[in-house]
Formats: structure tokens, sequence, C-alpha cells
């Protein structure tokens, strides 16, 4: 290869690198920008965002956070949240793995009509429930109570979570269960001393997503929800978005407090959570 | 699995686990009977009623479907939610294909990159409207400084207070949000791609464009019909963003039948839910035919191609 045939070919690679990088640029200032533009604004105050909408935070007003929190009720909303989403996971993780474990190990009749009644509702549009469930949740009694968010949360998650299970559960060798059973174990104890140990990776996913996913609904809290003292992260800030219209600099700083949990998790757990999120669209 | 023993302790397994059956499969039954059966019948009989308050359900038959048949407000939501359910996915998909070959080509910070790019799905749709609202602001959000800076101030306007850009500028949004995962999976499956075919298309001399198209593309097909699906539902189910933003607005741009659905039902004083229930009815059927339509074409093509 002679210099003058490859140089042309150098300008070429070197014009594609550079769109690459171009594109690259402009889609992670797209993706990334946003946090760091209310990440920025959530440390000033509204008169500095006023005068300069881009500057950097200087200096940095942590005590927004601090008066967020407490002017704002926003440790009521950030406890239900975490009440409410931790016992639904819970219950989630319990009912769903012994679901997951019934349909990995055992044959019965009906099991693929059971199987499909529950998967199908996968793809249901939510406002086919939402408004029965609005219905029967007066009925029950469990209106605007906590309680009922929490069985309402545990039934949409269902699917999801018994899928990503079951999917873990059917690769458990069959040898370890009969050995088990030798041993002398209960069907119980098989559930609770083998099963679940072992499937430990596919749990702790399904803790992940349904935590994340919990965290962040809306729509049924929105519907289930009126009384301010049991409102839902989401929907506290929304209000908060009410109450302080025009005061950017503090709305920022609440969506902060919204955010960072989410972070965290994420920055903690980010291969669970990943393969918790892809688990459905893999093929 | 061996041939000799099976009958005997097939016999045992089926004798013995029926109790456990039960236990196991008995409290996910109740659960989904009790929030998610009964509310879908609760649905379906309610569309067909009268649902006031503080008096019995009346019958009226299809009054509630006859009514829909003529509702603009309805079919102009049907527009908007298929629109967003048909342009999201194609979006999505085409630039974490592009996304997802840079991370592919080993880029520099591709760590660093993939966490940028798959961050905001994981934001509650209230923290993300609320802040692409701020974006869209006409005098101060971003974009329209963005155009001012560029020198293009006639392109800066209120983006979700005008009816021709309101729609786009919500799909802007949900394209943001998605597009990061879309991009995980389908780097996913082009990194569990058999090594030798890329070899093989390496000394065949393949072109990078031919090689994406006629090799990379084909191989993890699959995944990207699952994708696409998997985005239609997402839209076709579309209401936190679009309740936090705009509401519907300005002048139904942003409807969709999420919203419309929410707003007969507990919103407007119109005090009934047969109708909104008649709502969600059709549109679960509609939904339904669109994932089996989709499914169906995809495996058409699949069986057309091999």
């Amino acid at each position: 290869m002679s210099a003058a045939s490859q140089s042309p070919r150098i300008s070429a690679s070197g014009l594609r690198m550079a769109a690459l990088l171009l594109f690259i640029v402009i889609y992670t200032a797209y993706s990334a920008g946003p946090f760091v533009w209310v990440a920025s604004m959530s440390l000033r105050t509204t008169t500095e965002i006023a005068a300069n909408p881009y500057a950097l935070p200087w200096p940095w007003h942590f005590d927004k956070f601090a008066s967020a929190w407490l002017d704002s009720n926003y440790d009521t909303y950030f406890f239900n949240s975490v009440s409410i989403v931790l016992s639904a996971v819970a219950l989630l993780t319990i009912i769903g793995g012994m679901a997951a474990h019934c349909f990995a190990r055992y044959r019965f009749r009906f099991k693929g009509v059971v199987y499909f009644l529950i998967f199908s509702t996968i793809i249901f549009p939510p406002q086919v429930t939402v408004i029965g469930l609005f219905q029967i949740m007066v009925d029950y009694g469990l209106y605007n109570s906590r309680i009922g968010l929490v069985l309402v949360y545990v039934s949409i998650q269902l699917p999801v979570t018994i899928y990503i299970l079951e999917a873990f559960f059917a690769r458990i060798p069959k040898d370890l269960f009969e050995a088990a059973r030798i041993d002398g174990y209960s069907e119980w104890a098989i559930f609770w001393k083998i099963s679940l140990p072992v499937a430990l990776p596919a749990i702790s996913t399904t803790v992940i997503l349904n935590t994340i996913l919990l965290w962040n609904e809306f729509l049924y809290a929105v519907v289930l929800i009126t009384e301010d003292d049991k409102r839902t992260l989401p929907l506290g800030v929304l209000r908060f978005l009410g109450d302080q219209l025009e005061d950017v600099g503090m709305i920022a700083t609440g969506l902060m407090i919204a955010i960072v949990p989410v972070v965290l998790i994420y920055v903690f757990f980010s291969e669970r959570l990943i393969q918790g999120m892809t688990a459905g669209a893999v093929k | 699995m061996t041939n000799s023993s099976p009958p005997a302790k097939k016999e045992k397994d089926h004798a013995n686990p029926l109790g456990a059956i039960t236990t196991f499969l008995l409290p996910a039954l109740l659960i989904y009977a009790a929030f998610t059966a009964l509310p879908v019948l609760r649905t379906f009989y309610n569309s067909t009623h009268l649902i006031v308050p503080n008096r019995p359900a009346e019958w009226v038959g299809f009054t509630h479907y006859v009514e829909l048949w003529t509702d603009r407000i309805f079919w102009k939501a049907v527009w908007n939610t298929l629109t967003w359910a048909a342009v999201a996915p194609i979006l999505e998909v085409t630039i974490a294909i592009l996304l997802a070959l840079c991370l592919y080509a080993k880029v520099p910070f591709s760590r660093v990159l993939r966490v940028a790019w798959f961050t905001p799905v994981l934001m509650s749709y209230v923290v993300v409207g609320i802040l692409w609202m701020w974006i869209y602001n006409y005098e101060w959000g971003a974009l329209n400084t963005m155009l001012r800076g560029l020198g293009l101030e006639s392109w800066a306007q209120p983006w979700l207070g005008h009816p021709d850009t309101a729609l786009a500028s919500l799909i802007a949004v949900t394209t943001w949000m998605w597009t990061g995962f879309n991009m995980v999976v389908i780097l996913a499956a082009m990194s569990s791609l058999p090594s030798e075919v890329l070899e093989a298309a390496e000394l065949d001399n393949c072109g990078w464009f031919s090689k994406l198209w006629f090799v990379i593309l084909p191989l993890i097909r699959p995944t990207l019909l699952n994708l696409i699906v998997l985005s239609f539902i997402g839209k076709m189910k579309v209401f936190d963003l679009v309740w936090v933003t705009t509401q519907g607005n300005p002048l139904w741009a942003t409807e969709t039948v999420s919203t419309y659905v929410y707003k007969r039902a507990f919103q407007w004083s119109t005090f009934d839910l047969g109708y909104p229930s008649t709502i969600a009815v059709v549109w679960f059927f509609i939904v339904l035919s669109g994932v089996l339509g989709l499914t169906f074409l995809f495996r058409q093509k699949d069986k057309l191609e091999y």
C-alpha cells in the first residue's frame, strides 16, 4: 500500500470518527444535560436563577434541602413512599416467589390457563383496571389507605416478578429437589431452604426492579390517595409544584430529593437493575 | 430422564403436592382475583351502566358505546396516542441501535456514557415532566435559550403551549427517557453474537454499513421486534407525563386516551363512571388488536424471509 492510496482512506475514516464523536457529544448533552441543570439549580436560590438560569451554583445553598424537607411535608411523603414500597416489595418477593416456584416445579391441571391469565395482564392498559379498582377499593374500605395501595402495587408487579423468578427457578437442577426430598424436607422447606437461597441473584433483581418502578408509580397513587398525609413522593412533588409555582429554585431542590435515592440505587446495583429492566426484552 | 422409574414416582408426585400447589399459588391468585380480575370485570360491567354516586347502577345498554362513536375528543385522543405509539418506537429503536454501535465499537468512556444514557429511564414521570416543562419554557427554557444563542430567534416558541408542537415535544421526552434502555438491551444482544460471524464478514471485506445491515441487524432481529412491541405497549398506556405537563392541552393536542379516561372519571363533574369505563373497554380492545396485529405482522415477515 502506497501512501497516496492510504491518505484518502484515513481522512474518510477521520471524518467518520468526527461525525461519530459529534453524535455522541450531542446525544450525551441531550441525555445528561437536564440532570446537570436541575442539580445546579437545586443549589441556587430563585433570585440567582432568575438572574441567570444557567450559571454555576456558587455559593452552594445546601440549606435549601433542609427547608424543602422540613417546610413542605417532604418527610411525610418520603416516609410514606419508603414504607409502602418496602412492604409491597417484601410481599411481592414472597408471594411471587411462591407462585414462581409452583409454576417451575409442579405440573397440574389448568397450569397453562392460570399462567396465561396472569401474564395477559402485562398488556392490559391500566385504564381498564383503574376505574373498577377505584370502586372496589371504596367498597373494601381501602380507599385512601396505605395498606390498600400496597396491595394494589403487589398486584400490578406480580406478573413481571413471577416471570423473572420462574425463569430462574426452572433452571435449578431437579436433582437438588430430589435429594432434599429424600432427606425428608417438606415441600415448604424445599421452597424456603433451597429454591429461595439458590435463586438469590434473581430475587435481588426483582427486588431492585420493583423498588424503582413502584417508587416512581403515579397513576394508581393519584387515583387511590387524596389525603395529604398519605401521599407518596411523586404525589408530594406534584403538590409541591402547585404550592411553589414561581419558586423554581425550591422545586429544583424538591426534584433532587426525589432523584437522589434512585440514582443511589442505580450506582450500587446497576448490573442487577439493568438485568431486571431488560429481563422481558431479550429473546 | 430414565424410562424405568417414572410411573410409580409420578403417582407419588401427583398425590402429595396438591396441597403444596394450592398453598404456593393461593396468595398470588387471591391478589390477582381481588385487585386485577375483579376490577377489570367491574369496568366491563360499568360500561353498560350509568354509575352515579349514591344511586344504584342503571342499565343503559350500549348507549355509552353509541355516544363514544361520535365523541370527537375521544377520537382525537385515540389519534394522538396512536401517533405516539407509532412514532416513538421507531425513534427509540433507531437511535438506540446507533448508540449501541458506538459502545460496541468501544469508544472511550463507554461505561460513563452508558450510565449517562440509561439514567433517564429510572426517573419518575413527575420529575421528568417538571424538568422538561422548564426546558420547554418560552422565556428561560434551555431549548429556546439554545436556539437564541444559535441565532435562530424565530424558531423559539412555547413548545408545550402550541397545538402544532406540543405532542412532538412530549414524544421527544419519552424518547429521551427510553432510548438508553433500548440501547442497553440491543448492546446485550450484539455482545452475545458469535464472533465467528463478524470475523467472517470482516474477511469478506464487508463495509461497516453492510456489516450492520446484512449481518448484525438480521441476527438481533428478534430483540429489535420485541423492543418495538414493548415500546408500543408502553406508549399506548402513557398517562403520567401528559398529566404532569399539559393535562391534554392545548386544544386537546396532547390528550391521550389515558388522560381522557381519568378526566371523565375523576375530574369532570359528570359523576358518571359508566362512560369512562366504556372508553377503557374500547381502548382495551384497540390495544389488544394492536399488539396481536404487530405480533402477527412480525411473524408473517419472518416466515417470508426464511
